[in-house]
């Protein structure tokens, strides 16, 4: 478990501190944890909050940034497909970025769907654990590393982590690029909206690229 | 100061909305038959939405390295993708980005 606890207690504290420089109470930071319990539309949603954005724009954002659990339900689906609908709920709630990179990885190893759920919730048990308790002790402490050890440098860091190994082919590389550059172009779009369009033209960008290709093979 | 009918709005509709994402094709998965196309699609998502949230974090934050023109975090982030690809490892990548701007703002 180490190396994705690795990513989630800098990310937790992270969140925890700027939870804390928004003069959320204990409670509010707490409660979105459980509720939403997904780091990176959470730190979007705060940071989005304190600019005073419209309720619309930030929900779309949070979904626009919660996407990717599609694919991670689409992989998930298998594995719960014959299990009892309140286990696939708690699947459902418990679906990150870390447990599908986690499941992915060790899919091979498990034989059984039985023992691929009880390996899901065992990691799942950890990310929860070692999430919540980091996002207090940030919220608590404010920044418990010196400031110039820059650990919220480890945000960009662990998204770089999650996205590359979903990188299959050449052509998801190409997305990645052109949502970097877009990105960056696009934001000072209003309304905060540069998130959402450069998104939604990379999709539209990768299914081009995906056609093409089905075409010229 | 965030309201806090404001923070409650948006904490419920994000927790609604996440749960509907995420317990869509688990749900459905029984009643309906995915295309394999559209799966495709879907494994463009985190490739299309991540790289989106990175880039203007990094590119617009306001350095201290002179020979980087300020853009040492940018500079970093290059080099840790690198790292990433080779390695695929979060752990290295991590380690290797913090240490590279950690030495390159102190030295």
């Amino acid at each position: 478990m180490l190396p994705i606890t690795t990513g989630i207690v800098p990310f937790g504290a992270v969140m925890g501190t700027v939870c804390a420089n928004a003069q959320l109470s204990l409670f509010q930071s707490v409660a979105m944890n459980f509720m939403v319990f997904a780091g990176a539309s959470q730190l979007a949603a705060v940071d989005l909050m304190g600019q005073g954005t419209a309720v619309l724009v930030v929900l779309l954002t949070g979904f626009i940034i919660n996407a990717r659990f599609i694919l991670y339900s689409a992989a998930m689906s298998p594995v719960v497909q014959n299990s009892h609908w309140l286990t696939k709920l708690a699947s459902a709630y418990l679906l990150t970025d870390q447990n599908y990179a986690v499941m992915s990885a060790h899919q091979e190893r498990l034989k059984s769907n039985n023992e691929k759920v009880a390996f899901y919730f065992g990691a799942s048990v950890c990310m929860v654990l070692a999430w919540q308790s980091s996002v207090v002790a940030g919220f608590v402490f404010g920044n418990f590393a010196p400031a110039d050890w820059a650990l919220d440098y480890a945000v960009p860091l662990s998204f770089v982590a999650l996205v590359v190994p979903t990188f299959k082919s050449y052509k998801y590389i190409l997305v990645a690029a052109f949502s970097s550059v877009a990105s960056v172009m696009l934001s000072g779009l209003p309304y905060k909206l540069g998130l959402i369009v450069t998104a939604l033209l990379a999709i539209g960008f990768g299914a081009w690229l995906s056609r093409r290709k089905a075409v010229t093979t | 100061m965030i309201d806090k009918n404001y923070f409650w709005l948006v904490v419920f509709g994000l927790a609604a909305g996440t749960l509907s994402i995420r317990g869509s094709i688990i749900m459905l998965s029984s009643c309906v038959i995915i295309p394999n196309r559209l799966k495709e699609l879907f494994s463009f998502i985190p490739a299309a939405v991540l790289p989106a949230l990175i880039a203007p974090m990094v590119f617009f934050h306001q350095g201290h390295v002179n020979w980087l023109l300020g853009k040492e975090r940018f500079f970093v982030l290059i080099l840790a993708t690198l790292v990433c690809l080779w390695s695929r490892s979060m752990l290295l990548t991590i380690g290797f980005g913090l240490t590279l701007l950690f030495t390159l703002t102190h030295y």
